[in-house]
């Protein structure tokens, strides 16, 4: 039985792992088509970096990107402030409200956006589309705060308050360094959230606001090219230092549910 | 050595007029007024949920009182955010920074205010020498015993000398052994620095031997505040004589003669302060079970009772005796137990008597 189990753990391994490691190793395959190999070169790399309009749309994603990251982690740690010290009336409204976004499909929420920012007459922008990566990475950032927070002494910030502190220097010294690894953590994870997304991009993106996803997304309906392969082995390794800079135990913890320890 | 409040040339380091505290519809603390000398030891004693912990913060400032005001050496702090209070609390729960070290701890509070840093090493290194361990200034709290922590946690609380220290429960966490000398070395700082303490306990014996004063409480409500003695011997309350130590309270009747109240099923028994009552009100009688005498043998002016129980318990002996329709205890040194009283088994009579300033007539 345990030997089976065993199997199946390697067949899931390999299912996992083999379309990563073929996009590395073809990634560097001379030859343009997949079916040959032609020996070992960057020359996709080098084409990657002269294509003008890829990089530009790379800049995009990544103004995007960091801007909600920014965003949902400031935003998610005042609300997961105000959710887990304060008993606010209404509390878990304002929970389920901050939490909704999870579980709404994402066409849904890319629909209802664009129809309110055309209902405001807003035009479509790099801006519109910041705020729909807000509305996905903010319950996101959230929830990996409000474990944090949770699992924090609630004394803490009286104890600092008690002792002189401003609540600015309450945040400064106290609860910015207890709760660092989280926030580093909600930061990556909007991140990474914003950085993949197609859905929301496309519904809340003007002229000019291509994000990389969508780019890679129209390359991808004239067949693979080599060049994407390239783009994708260098994705995997922003990927790999991002989960090695939030650490695998806090990673794991984040993703099971549990609070991270400070 | 008659504890009282220090004499009062300056203002009183806490001054609260009618505080109240409401949470929707519940009143936590009712309109309590009290001064707290300076340098005072005083102690708040009550049941859990009473509101003691309700009172403190309103002092401290993390809870608005919802009226009433309160000042501080004869300044009034109603509005002033609590960092700007010259008190400190010591929490139950110690809320040491847990990615500070020892030494940071005790710092934060004059690194926060600024202090001159030439100043801060020394400071920090005397208070930590107050409690006894200057040689753990770089640990974290995590590699600290509880009582250390709650050493270093009262480092901090008086490392800037602050007017007021207010300490709730401070001992509640830490065993017998440790509670006793933690009792100590808090009275001896206490001394040592001069501050105001606010106590708050639950532990009557705690209040008893630490405090100049008590306050106790009861359901949000201040009963009596006074002297340990004046709480033990003269309470104000069958509620406050029962929670203080143990005490017998007797149900009686005030028939107006002067000195003595009748307890139905005996007879008249001596008690003080009936005069308060009127005549024909239904009172009671507070007496301490080691203030009442028993004796096998009939004795003149004696209250004759069935014996329920003897229990010995080392150097007292404890008779539990029917009293008409009360139920009294009586606390014997096991030196003065006649071989007569020893010899008896329970549903013997037995007589008991106490003397009459021993006995206090309460009203309610
Ligand atoms: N934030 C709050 N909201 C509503 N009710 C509260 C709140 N804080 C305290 N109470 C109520 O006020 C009353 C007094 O509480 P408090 O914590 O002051 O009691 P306490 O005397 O400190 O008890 P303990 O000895 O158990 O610590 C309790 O009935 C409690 O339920
Ligand atoms: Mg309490």
């Amino acid at each position: 039985m345990d030997r089976v189990v065993a199997w199946i753990a390697r067949l899931v391994f390999v299912f996992l792992y083999v379309p990563i490691v073929a996009v590395i190793v073809y990634s560097f395959n001379a030859s343009r088509s997949t079916s040959t190999w032609g020996g070992v070169s960057l020359q996709w790399y080098g084409e990657l970096f002269r294509d003008g309009a890829l990089l530009q749309t790379l800049r995009t994603s990544l103004i995007v990107g960091i801007s909600a990251a920014f965003l949902a982690t400031l935003i998610g740690f005042l609300a997961a402030l105000g959710l887990s010290r304060y008993r606010l009336r209404g509390h878990r409204f304002v929970l389920g409200a901050v939490l909704l976004p999870l579980i709404v499909p994402e066409i849904v929420l890319g629909a209802a956006l664009l129809s309110v920012f055309s209902f405001a007459d807003i035009r479509l922008s790099i801006f519109t589309m910041v705020l729909g990566h807000l509305v996905i990475t903010l319950p996101l950032a959230t929830l990996i705060l409000m474990g944090a927070l949770s699992s924090l002494d609630p004394t803490l910030p009286e104890a600092a308050a008690d002792l002189g502190a401003s609540p600015w220097q309450t945040f400064t010294r106290v609860l910015f360094p207890l709760t660092r690894s989280a926030l580093l953590a909600a930061f990556l994870l909007s991140f990474t959230t914003s950085f993949s997304n197609i859905v929301i991009s496309t519904f809340t993106g003007g002229v000019g606001s291509t994000t990389l996803p969508l780019r890679v997304y129209s390359l991808l309906k004239t067949g693979v090219t080599p060049e994407i392969n390239a783009l994708g082995a260098l994705l995997i390794l922003l990927t790999i230092g991002i989960v090695s800079a939030v650490g695998l135990r806090q990673m794991r913890r984040i993703l099971a549910g549990s609070t991270p320890t400070p | 050595m008659t504890p009282s409040a220090p004499a009062a040339v300056a203002a009183p380091a806490v001054r609260l007029a009618g505080i109240t505290k409401r949470f929707g519809d519940t009143t936590a603390v009712h309109p309590v007024t009290l001064e707290i000398g300076q340098n005072e030891f005083f102690s708040i004693l009550g049941p859990s949920g009473c509101g003691k912990t309700t009172l403190m913060r309103m002092i401290t400032g993390f809870e608005t009182p919802t009226d009433g005001s309160i000042e501080l050496a004869g300044s009034s702090v109603d509005g002033v955010p609590t960092r700007k209070r010259d008190l400190n609390m010591l929490f139950q729960s110690y809320a040491l920074f847990p990615h500070l070290t020892v030494f940071e701890n005790v710092a934060f509070e004059l690194r926060v205010r600024k202090a001159p840093k030439r100043e801060l090493r020394s400071r920090v290194e005397a208070a930590l020498n107050l409690v006894r361990l200057g040689h753990l200034a770089d640990r974290k709290p995590d590699q600290l015993s509880g009582g250390q922590r709650q050493r270093v946690a009262l480092a901090r609380a008086v490392v800037s000398r602050p007017a007021v220290v207010l300490l709730d429960e401070p001992l509640g966490a830490l065993d017998q052994q440790l509670r006793k000398e933690m009792q100590i070395e808090l009275k001896r700082m206490q001394r040592e620095v001069g501050i105001t303490f606010i106590y708050v306990t639950h532990d009557q014996e705690e209040a008893l031997t630490m405090s100049d004063r008590i306050a106790v409480m009861s359901q949000g409500r201040l009963l009596q505040v006074g002297s340990p003695q004046d709480i033990y011997d003269r309470p104000a309350s069958t509620f406050v004589a029962a929670f203080i130590g143990s005490c017998n309270v007797i149900p009686a009747v005030n028939t107006g003669a002067p000195g003595t109240v009748t307890v139905a099923g005996v007879g008249p028994v001596p008690a003080v302060g009936g005069d308060a009552a009127l005549s024909g009100a239904e009172v009671w009688v507070a007496v301490r079970p080691e203030r009442v005498a028993a004796s096998a043998v009939r004795t003149p002016g004696a209250a004759q009772g069935t014996l329920l129980e003897a229990v010995y318990i080392g150097d007292r002996w404890r008779y539990v005796v029917r009293l008409g329709e009360a139920t009294v205890t009586a606390s014997v040194d096991s030196a003065e137990v006649s071989p007569e009283l020893a010899a008896l088994a329970p549903g013997a009579p037995v007589w008991l008597s106490w003397r009459p300033e021993h006995a206090r007539v309460l009203t309610e």
